[in-house]
């Protein structure tokens, strides 16, 4: 699956012209989609800064939907953030050369995925002024400390890991292309580029340091591909909620994630594909690999679903039973439904490979799946919570206007980072493309890797 | 609360150090050019000089520091709540001058310390914002302000006629006397004086024993007395003559600890939390409680152990040839058994209450008589010597009002209001039309002042002086507690100034000293040789005392009664409300928000159906009906209610007051007095032919409770049957034997429980507002209700089992239990919620930020979000104005974002810690009491030391009933959460034989 395809005939100058094309001339639909994101990301920051203010209460949440949405979105993106990270970190290691063409655009997306997830707990909590801080270990006079108990707690230092790792794998990643940027731009362009790339120059001792440091953090990421999700997870199975509390969460959070991850990765390369002219490098092949990978999550998924239902009625626990007997007819049946279809049935295509080789078909079940995915926690949280142990405080919820304004505020702020990414940043990993080129250019040892 | 803390206002004492209300000027000056330059100087000088800091506030003491004030301790005050006419003794406990909480008077006999609903909720009464701050005179159209002098000056030209009358609500003690004094001074006869209380039972149980023993008497029940308490129609348990002291009563004659506890049998239409608590509940059509009272009466009769001298029994077996009624063969059979029953054991019928207000009700008393004269119940429970001295509120007074009100001139409406009271039918605007002025004398304004010619603001009753008598002997006295917070005066005071105005004078200063020269005359009478000072003083301290007086039963005279007859079909019924009462606590919005007991709705008025009914018309809830009857029509959403007759149509009364009222009710319900209709002077309000019609909209009810079964959930509510109870009564129970790998607790010298009995609850609901009140939690209006964002540390769980037609209903109070490892403690990440010394799971609500993992983490769900800061003076986005004096100081106020919930009232705790410490010895058991223990008319709830082996709340964790909720079943080694709360609930014990359908 190496770029040493028949008739690949490019010379390192093309690589470069070919891919840092979007550093130069932006097609139009850019400016509408950076347009439509920010104006997104505007209306949910204004609508939060209005829910801080007044309380809560602007969401649709109550007695005893205590989460809702603000924490479906908060899974959800972390769930999305985490096929960058198995792309780039777990595909090194394991060498898998497919990965070259989109590990870059993944890792971006992972950063900005987990941005989004990292402001979820803030804007659902209420008082984010306090939160901030008070949820870090920081000492203070008052002898307050976090309760290291809290999964809650565990979740901050797991997101801030993560977040921090996959910054600087992505970003250590990018620095010879960045050089290569500065040696093409003029003025302060190059000025701006000369200051990322840290005075890069692509010797050979830079390049051992570049290399052994890269296998390095991925060593390190792959561990929290694995531990971010799970630690995720947690905050619901260490809770005694019905519905919540199960062992199966972590592996199946995890499975969940990189389902969701890898079709948000085939979605989002399908149009940044077509804007920047990059089907060249994204190529047909690669998308498919992508596509396997979605194939065989879903169906794991699909496996920790059934199992979720057997062990409800195998524990002999009414309360277990009742929730999962509501999950399938009860008042939030619809969402589990759409679950179903979205995750598990729709991505079963995906075993022929006409399906996966037409692209729009392939790209409407990845979007499905993402909504699916959504949906999944969104049946989580919700279905668990509305009706529990004590029916007398059983209840009802629906998503307020607020809520869902602040959900598209996210994917506001999503886009318009990832965009600002594929405007300034080499979209495709320049050198780990060269390194893979065929032999005219390299030598005949070429194909090797990194 | 210790006796010795308590003060009077006799004489020397002063009560109050509170501000006096401010009176603002009214400057009207224009503006001239100087005073222009003025405010404009002013003006720039303070937008200059923002950014300042806030300067500080001092608390400055005392000079003379009043006797009976120390800042930070609270002072009470016995006196008597005038919420209805039942005349609770209560405890105001006031700080710094200002009544911050309402407690019953443990010394008041028949109520020992329990106060319902209405009575906590006065104090939002007292300090509310909507209270008229001066008097009103109708000019034209429009009522406009004006002072006292102009209000006097005013009437004394108009008061030199004899033509004048009185309408008040039925009060006990001396007030009835006073007034009829005033009318006789003015030259008017006393007859001018009519009373109503929409409560009619008090009328329509004096007027039968008028009738039967020739004596107006309203007979008292001692249930411990009975062991087999049957009630037809009855809601002694609801509104009934005094339901705290009937709950009180009721409760401990159904204590387990007695041979044999008092049983209910029910007979009704509607559901009542009487026919709620009741061991057997018989539903019978709307409207045939007469029948059902005739025919047990023929099957009692039939007897041979029946009771009754032979002179009475002839009398009652010519009464009982006269009317032969034909009930369904189940129905007579059930009543044959009960005559059975009933003469075998003690026992007592009540027949009657604001459910059957029918064209029967007052026969329905008569025939009440016979029964109890037959199963022996005057000779036993029924008591007239110590009867009830319930307002002397006749039915003739209504009719008396028709007939002399044309040829008044003037007439005062004191403390009641007959416009919203009365059902339209009554036409009670149309009647005084020609009075020539109406006198509105109010503590609250009310329909009825928008007819009155003057609007005389009067003192809430914390503000007044009086007196009440209970039952015969049983006095209760009324002080004022705190200084009057509006420009009010005391409605006799009024009276009394203007007879001085028109040169009539009464030879009393003040009303205080006409009650004074009364209280004397008694205490002459009773001669026990005490200086009259000492009595007076340690009488007003007290809040009670009793007076040898009886009241002697005399023979049965004949009777007769008058039986209509009802047609069958759906029949409305509009019963007083259990919060509401007629609509008299429906501006005080924690009445409001703790909803209907039976129904969960709050903020609202609905229409109850059966739920086969609702089937079979295709009816669903919050359908909006349209119901007609010969007076008129009114809409509102359906509930269908299991345990309803198919024929029952009911729509509380309560709400529905017009635009204007209180801005608290403004656009909540509907009255459905409109619908009713007037009999020989009386309202009708129940019984009454309606039909249904779909209006094709839906109207969202407020209800807090969504789902009402519990299914196959067995360890949330549990229930016995009395023989299982018997065989393991001395079986000692360790809920804390629970398999456990984490190190024990550690142990100090308390450790607070509660337990709550569930055998005894009636679903009052005082106790969600007795916690409002001490806990400041906010109300937060409807809209955030129907949302599931009501407030409340403790609500009131309603599930109905069995068959719809003929549910059983448990009521559990839910609050936080207190767990000892409890789920919500290890997930909140800041350490905002943690276990204390002593067993109380603690909030820290300056360290929450509003995660809410542990209300999620909660099973029981009882921990409450500030979804919004509940500003003490907004509620659903309207502004109340509301008094802040009205909280409770002791306990902080939460902001928005931040999580609360029940702490065991936590600083009762402190007091009575610190008070043992003072004193120098532990605490004693009973010395601390949450609010919701003390409020409890029914002596369900019981908090004290798990770690005293002697206390009553450790003798009740150990009792063969206690069970945890969520607790699994102990007896097979299934522990449930394993959450181990400090709250322990005692099992429902099903006295009835037949049918106990097991729970757990």
């Amino acid at each position: 699956m190496s770029t040493a395809e028949a008739g690949w005939k490019r010379t390192i100058s093309d690589v470069n012209d070919g891919i840092l094309v979007n550093t130069r001339r932006p097609h139009p639909a850019f400016y509408v989609a950076l347009f439509l994101a920010a104006a997104c990301l505007v209306l949910g920051a204004v609508l939060w800064v209005v829910q801080i203010t007044l309380g809560m209460g602007m969401a649709g949440l109550n007695s005893p939907v205590y989460w809702g949405v603000y924490i479906t979105n908060f899974v959800f993106w972390v769930g999305i953030g985490h096929a960058g990270t198995l792309i780039s970190a777990i595909l090194f290691l394991f060498r898998a050369k497919w990965r070259n063409s989109v590990n870059r655009s993944a890792e971006a997306m992972t950063i900005f995925a987990v941005m989004s997830a990292g402001l979820f707990p803030l804007i659902h909590v209420g008082r984010v002024w306090l939160a901030a801080y008070w949820m870090l270990p920081l000492p203070n006079t008052n002898n307050l400390w976090i309760n290291f108990r809290s999964p809650l707690i565990w979740d901050v230092f797991a997101i801030s890991t993560y977040l921090i790792v996959s910054l600087l794998f992505w970003y250590m990643g990018m620095v010879p292309d960045l050089a290569s940027l500065r040696d093409r731009c003029r003025g302060f362009k190059r000025l701006v580029y000369g200051v990322m790339s840290f005075g890069w120059r692509g010797t050979a001792r830079q390049w051992h340091h570049y290399e052994t440091g890269y296998a390095f953090l991925a060593a390190l990421a792959t561990p929290l591909v694995l531990s971010v999700h799970s630690v995720v997870s947690w905050d619901f199975a260490m809770s005694i909620q019905p519905g919540w509390h199960t062992t199966i969460f972590p592996p199946y959070f995890v499975a969940g994630a990189i389902l969701s991850g890898c079709a948000m990765v085939y979605t989002l390369l399908v149009p940044v594909r077509w804007m920047f002219n990059l089907q060249e490098f994204i190529r047909e092949s690669h998308l498919d690999a992508l596509l396997k990978l979605t194939l065989l999550t879903s169906t794991i998924v699909f496996y920790a679903y059934a199992v979720e239902f057997f062990i409800a009625w195998y524990s002999g626990n009414i309360y277990e039973q009742e929730i999962f007997a509501k999950r399938l007819s009860g008042p939030y049946a619809f969402y589990f439904w759409v679950m179903v279809f979205c995750n598990c049935l729709f991505p079963l295509a995906f075993w022929a490979r006409r399906a996966r080789a037409h692209v729009p078909t392939a790209f409407v079940i990845c979007l499905l799946v993402n909504v699916g995915m959504w949906f999944e926690r969104y049946n989580i949280i919700v279905s668990s919570l509305v009706e529990d142990f004590v029916p007398g405080s059983w209840g009802h919820y629906e998503p307020s206007w607020t809520e869902m304004i602040i959900t598209l505020g996210s994917f506001g702020w999503f886009f318009f980072w990832f965009l600002i990414f594929c405007r300034y940043f080499p979209i495709v990993s320049l050198s780990e493309l060269k390194l893979i080129m065929p032999p005219p250019l390299r030598g005949k040892s070429g194909g090797g890797s990194g | 609360m210790p006796q010795n803390q308590r003060y009077s206002l006799a004489d020397d004492v002063c009560a109050d150090v509170a501000a006096s209300p401010e009176t603002e000027k009214n400057t009207k000056a224009a503006l001239g050019r100087r005073d222009f330059l003025k405010y404009f100087s002013a003006g720039v000088a303070l937008a200059s000089s923002s950014c300042v800091r806030r300067p500080a506030e001092h608390a400055i003491p005392y000079v003379d520091q009043p006797v009976d004030q120390v800042p930070g301790v609270a002072t009470y005050y016995a006196t008597t709540c005038s919420g209805c006419a039942s005349g609770c003794g209560i405890n105001v406990k006031t700080r710094a001058g200002r009544p911050v909480k309402i407690e019953g008077n443990p010394d008041h006999r028949s109520t020992g310390g329990a106060l319902c609903p209405l009575g906590q909720a006065a104090l939002q009464g007292l300090y509310h914002p909507e209270r008229r701050p001066q008097p009103l005179v109708r000019r034209g159209d429009q009522l406009g302000e004006v002072s006292w002098d102009d209000v006097y000056l005013h009437l004394s030209s108009r008061l030199n006629t004899n033509k004048v009358g009185i309408f008040t609500g039925g009060t006990t003690g001396h007030r009835a006397e006073f007034l009829q004094e005033f009318l006789q001074k003015l030259g008017a006869p006393r007859e001018n004086l009519y009373r109503y209380e929409p409560n009619l039972l008090y009328a329509h149980v004096a007027d039968a024993h008028q009738r039967a023993f020739g004596r107006y008497v309203i007979p008292r029940c001692d249930f411990t007395a009975a062991e087999l308490i049957v009630g037809i129609g009855s809601d002694f348990l609801d509104q009934g003559l005094a339901r705290v002291a009937y709950a009180k009563n009721f409760s401990a004659a159904r204590d387990l600890n007695r041979e044999h506890p008092a049983q209910l049998v029910q007979l009704e239409s509607t559901l009542s939390l009487t026919g709620a608590r009741a061991d057997e509940r018989i539903v019978i059509a709307p409207g045939t409680e007469i029948d059902v009272a005739l025919a047990l009466a023929q099957a009692l009769y039939r007897q041979p152990q029946a009771q009754g001298g032979v002179a009475e029994r002839q009398k009652i077996a010519a009464l009982l040839q006269q009317h032969q009624v034909a009930l369904a063969p189940d129905l007579q059979q059930h009543i044959a058994t009960l005559a059975v029953q009933l003469v075998q054991k003690p026992s007592v019928v009540l027949c009657g209450g604001s459910h059957t207000f029918d064209a029967n009700a007052a026969a329905l008393q008569q025939i009440a008589i016979a029964i109890n004269i037959l199963c022996g119940a005057y000779e036993n429970a029924l008591s007239v010597q110590r009867g009830w001295q319930i307002p002397p509120v006749g039915s003739d007074d209504l009719q008396r009002f028709s007939r002399d009100v044309a040829q008044l001139d003037v007439l005062f409406v004191i403390d009641s209001d007959p416009l919203f009271t009365l059902p339209a039918a009554f036409g009670w605007a149309e009647k005084i039309k020609n009075v020539k002025h109406v006198i509105s004398m109010q503590a609250f304004p009310v329909a009825t002042d928008s007819l009155a010619t003057h609007v005389l603001p009067v003192h809430h009753f914390l503000e007044a002086w009086g007196d009440a008598q209970t039952h015969a002997g049983q006095w209760t006295t009324q002080q004022p507690v705190v200084r009057p917070l509006t420009d009010s005066r005391q409605a006799e005071d009024v009276l009394l100034w203007l007879l001085a105005t028109v040169k009539k004078p009464l030879p009393y200063a003040d009303y205080r000293s006409y009650l004074r020269q009364r209280w004397q005359a008694w205490h002459d009478l009773q001669g026990d040789g005490k200086d009259f000072a000492k009595f007076y003083h340690t009488t007003l301290t007290r809040g009670t005392f009793t007076h040898q007086k009886q009241q002697a039963r005399r023979e049965l005279r004949a009777f007769e009664v008058k039986v209509q007859q009802v047609p069958a079909g759906l029949k409305l019924t509009a019963p007083l409300d259990n919060r509401l009462h007629d609509g008299r606590g429906a501006h005080l919005p924690v009445l409001q928000e703790v909803g209907d007991s039976l129904t969960t709705i709050a903020w609202d008025t609905w229409v109850a159906l059966s739920i086969k009914t609702a089937a079979r018309l295709g009816l669903r809830r919050n359908d909006v009906l349209q119901l007609k009857t010969a007076s008129g029509v009114l809409r509102a959403a359906l509930f269908p209610l299991p345990g309803l007759h198919d024929d029952a149509v009911v729509v509380p009364r309560g709400n529905g007051h017009r635009h204007g009222f209180s801005k608290v009710t403004d656009g909540i319900g509907v009255d459905p007095l409109v619908v009713c209709a007037v009999a020989e002077g009386l309202p009708l309000t129940a019984a009454l032919p309606v039909t249904l019609t779909r209006t094709g909209k839906t109207y969202r009810l407020a209800a807090m409770q969504k789902e009402n079964k519990l299914g196959d959930r067995g360890d949330i509510v549990k229930s016995l049957s009395l023989a299982q109870l018997r065989q393991h009564q001395n079986k000692v129970r360790d809920l804390d034997a629970v398999p456990d790998l984490y190190p024990k607790l550690e142990e100090g010298e308390h450790r607070w429980g509660l337990s709550v009995d569930l055998h005894k609850c009636i679903g009052c609901s005082a106790c969600m507002v007795a916690c409002a009140q001490e806990n400041n939690v906010p109300q937060v209006g409807r809209s955030q209700v129907a949302m599931g964002r009501e407030m409340h540390w403790i609500r009131l769980d309603r599930y109905f089992s069995g068959d719809a037609d003929k549910p059983r209903v448990t009521m559990q109070p839910m609050m936080c239990q207190q767990c000892n490892h409890a789920p919500c403690e290890a997930v909140c990440p800041v350490y905002a919620t943690t276990h204390d010394a002593e067993g109380i799971n603690a909030m820290t609500y300056n360290r929450c930020v509003g995660t809410r993992y542990c209300a999620n983490a909660c099973p029981y769900k009882v921990r409450r979000f500030n979804w919004w800061t509940h500003k003490w003076n907004v509620i659903d986005a309207k502004d109340y104005n509301r008094n802040p004096r009205a909280l409770n100081p002791d306990v902080t106020v939460r902001t928005r974002g931040v999580m609360e919930k029940c702490n065991f009232c936590y600083q009762r705790i402190r007091d009575g810690k610190h008070q043992a410490k003072m004193a120098g010895r532990a605490v004693q058991d009973g010395e601390i009491k949450t609010a919701c223990q003390e409020t409890c008319p029914a002596d369900a709830i019981t908090f004290g030391n798990l770690l005293d082996a002697g206390s009553k709340i450790t003798q009740q964790r150990r009792d063969y009933r206690a069970y945890l909720a969520l607790g699994g079943y102990p007896d097979i080694k299934e522990y449930g959460l394993k959450t181990l709360p400090n709250v322990s609930y005692l099992a429902e014990v099903t006295l009835q034989e037949e049918g106990s359908d097991e729970h757990g």
